[in-house]
């Protein structure tokens, strides 16, 4: 079956005329994705062999190394979306862009401060093992699947919306092919190869993309003789904001409270994404955890600055090409240099790698982030496997009496499943709004799993009651705020007026779900709670000390 | 057989110390990091003139964007920072008793 799908897909790839959005043919593009996929064939034909036990399945046997492990974890976190995404934002709105990028960096901080290494000890597959680890396993799983599995659906609707689209433009291939295309990769890398290959998928995509990356933001400073502020000036001179992009822009001052909001959701939401915490567990000790993100933060923070570079490098050198819009005008007043982009505004960092570095570059990085969208997605449908598998099944209905020979192949459908409903939510929502589908997704990680996670490792008052009530208040307040809000109230169901006053629920959810798991602790008296309490202090040990963790050296 | 573990580990006489310590100083560092973001985001929410100004009368670059390029390399300098700490002064603490204990 693999053969059979795998040469389906390269088949109906050729089969399409490639042309890029510039019009241009790009063979290189495909040339250098096919090189990508026959590698990782390879490397999931050698990792499936490897992936015998539940444990090979979701954490790679806990044998990838820090450095890996790093690597890995920039792979997963620099998605298409926020790499062509933020580098669009510049291209925009200057400043505003760095906003973003800086939030989602400081979700590293507060990762290591708080949970990495604590996570590492206390849990097995993923951070639902750590919740349930003295608090009752059936509300706690529940909890965690609830969340976990709302995260990835948005978090999967967006990367194939997004990608669907982008992949029409790269390749020139037709929307749902691209998304079949997407689906299919991501089944035959998860199915066989489980996170071994999904792991090495993301290492290898991390390192093209750095290389990529450093490449493209190289040739737009040589542009302007290696100095920054020169690019600058020139984006500054040709841009209709004119100085204004240095600066906060009209997004944050019209209202500050939402962008304090959507502040507080991108750096606590990191600490509760379940595809990244899961990628604690593939190394094995606290240290190793530790390494882990000193390697992911470094190169995510790198990025981002290649990424401030790419976006007013757009800006400065991308005018000077006519040929990348549909009828440029940059006389002052009627300037369409952001309106008239071929593709959109998240086309700018593609566009301008044919700029500087002509077809070969554009190629490679089209090629780049095709690799990307599927290595994302690869990691995104681990994590759900697990939180169908490993939690809904093995521990909540089976109530962990299943042997591990039935939760792998639980685990392995729920992948097959999981791949065909991407596929069709993909199509489904193809001509939706989905800007603000990642939005939410940090939203309720930031307002329901890292609340929970957080008090349960480290207050010993916090009972199942409370953590139950409190993460559900969280994620439902989060979901009914921006159901409510003008992302999806007007702009996507057409109502004239938002309900909720700003767009992003962070700076009332994520309090909201503290106090109430505080408050549903501390007025718990049941006889589980005094229980839960007094298993306190054997938590603490392990996750200080990690002296009786499993899981970790089994291989 | 667990409890009797736990309880090795928590007589141990460096147990408490380790937990102390490393509590204070991940405290410490999250206090920093909370105050570097939040300043940061509170300034270009609260005050945007602030950000808005140009380095100086030749520059282009403005104090937003420099602090923001600063600010991503505070992070990495925090973590850095933090694993060092532990290099140094948790991980002997911890090795010591593990080694007691097992």
């Amino acid at each position: 079956m693999k053969k059979f799908l795998l040469s389906t897909a390269l088949l109906s790839m050729i089969a399409q005329p490639a042309f890029a959005a510039t019009g241009q043919a790009n063979t290189s593009a495909i040339v250098m994705f096919l090189v990508f996929i026959a590698g990782t064939m390879v490397i999931t034909w050698w990792a499936a062999r490897k992936t015998q036990t539940t444990s090979d399945f979701y954490t790679a046997g806990g044998g990838i190394t820090g450095f890996q492990n790093g690597l890995a974890i920039a792979g997963d976190y620099i998605s298409a979306a926020s790499f062509l995404g933020i580098a669009g934002m510049v291209y925009v709105s200057g400043f505003d862009g760095i906003i973003y990028a800086i939030g989602f960096l400081f979700g590293w901080p507060v990762v290591m401060f708080l949970v990495a290494e604590r996570l590492r000890n206390l849990g097995r597959f993923n951070f639902a093992d750590v919740t349930a680890f003295r608090l009752e396993q059936t509300p706690m799983r529940i909890l965690a699947a609830s969340a976990s599995l709302l995260i990835i659906a948005l978090y999967l609707i967006a990367q194939m919306v997004g990608a669907g689209k982008l992949i029409v433009l790269l390749f020139g291939l037709e929307y749902k092919v691209a998304v079949v295309i997407i689906g299919t990769l991501m089944m035959i890398y998860v199915f066989f190869g489980g996170m071994t290959a999904t792991t090495w998928v993301q290492i290898i995509k991390a390192v093209l993309m750095l290389a990529g990356g450093t490449l493209l933001a190289a040739l737009v400073l040589m542009a302007f003789n290696w100095n920054p502020d020169a690019m600058l000036a020139e984006a500054v001179k040709v841009h209709p904001s004119g100085a204004e992009l240095m600066a906060p822009g009209a997004a944050v001052s019209s209202n500050p409270l939402n962008a304090l909001s959507l502040g507080l959701a991108l750096a606590f939401g990191t600490a509760g994404l379940p595809h990244i915490l899961m990628r604690f567990f593939t190394v094995s000790s606290a240290k190793e955890a530790r390494k882990s993100v000193i390697w992911a933060s470094s190169f995510i923070g790198y990025f981002y600055l290649l990424t401030f570079i790419i976006g007013f490098g757009a800006i400065a050198l991308l005018v000077r090409h006519p040929e990348f819009y549909n009828n440029l005008d940059l006389s002052a007043g009627s300037n369409n240099m952001l309106t008239a982009l071929i593709g959109g505004t998240n086309m700018a960092a593609v566009h301008l790698s044919n700029a500087v570095g002509g077809s070969l570059l554009l190629g490679f990085l089209a090629a780049v982030t095709f690799a990307t969208i599927v290595a994302v997605v690869a990691g995104l449908a681990l994590a759900g496997a697990a939180a169908i598998a490993h939690d809904l099944y093995a521990n909540v209905i089976a109530r962990g009496r299943s042997t591990e020979k039935q939760e792998m192949r639980i685990s392995k459908i729920s992948t097959l499943v999981l791949g065909v409903l991407a596929v069709l939510l993909g199509i489904v929502f193809e001509d939706q709004n989905v800007a603000f589908m990642v939005g939410l997704a940090f939203a309720i990680a930031a307002s329901a799993n890292f609340p929970v996670l957080v008090l349960s490792i480290s207050w010993r008052g916090c009972t199942t009651r409370g953590a139950t009530i409190g993460g559900f208040l969280g994620l439902t307040f989060a979901t009914l705020w921006v159901v409510l809000s003008k992302t999806v109230w007007v702009d996507v169901f057409g109502n004239a007026e938002p309900i909720s006053p700003f767009p992003n629920p962070g700076i009332f959810s994520i309090p909201l779900a503290f106090f109430s798991i505080w408050f549903f602790s501390v007025t718990d008296k049941s006889a589980r709670a005094v229980k839960e309490r007094d298993a306190f202090t054997a938590l603490t040990v392990r996750s200080q000390t990690g002296i009786g963790r499993s899981g970790a050296q089994d291989h | 057989m667990q409890d009797t573990i736990v309880e090795k580990v928590l007589k141990h006489p460096k147990y408490a110390e380790l937990v102390q310590r490393r509590t204070r100083v991940s405290m410490a560092f999250f206090a920093v990091a909370l105050v570097i973001y939040s300043g940061f985001i509170l300034t270009l929410a609260y005050m945007p003139e602030v950000f808005a100004q140009p380095l100086g009368p030749d520059w282009t670059m403005s104090v937003g964007v420099l602090t923001g390029i600063l600010v991503v390399f505070s992070a990495v300098i925090m973590i850095s920072l933090y694993v060092y700490f532990s290099n140094k002064i948790f991980d002997p603490l911890l090795d010591a008793i593990v080694r007691d204990v097992e």
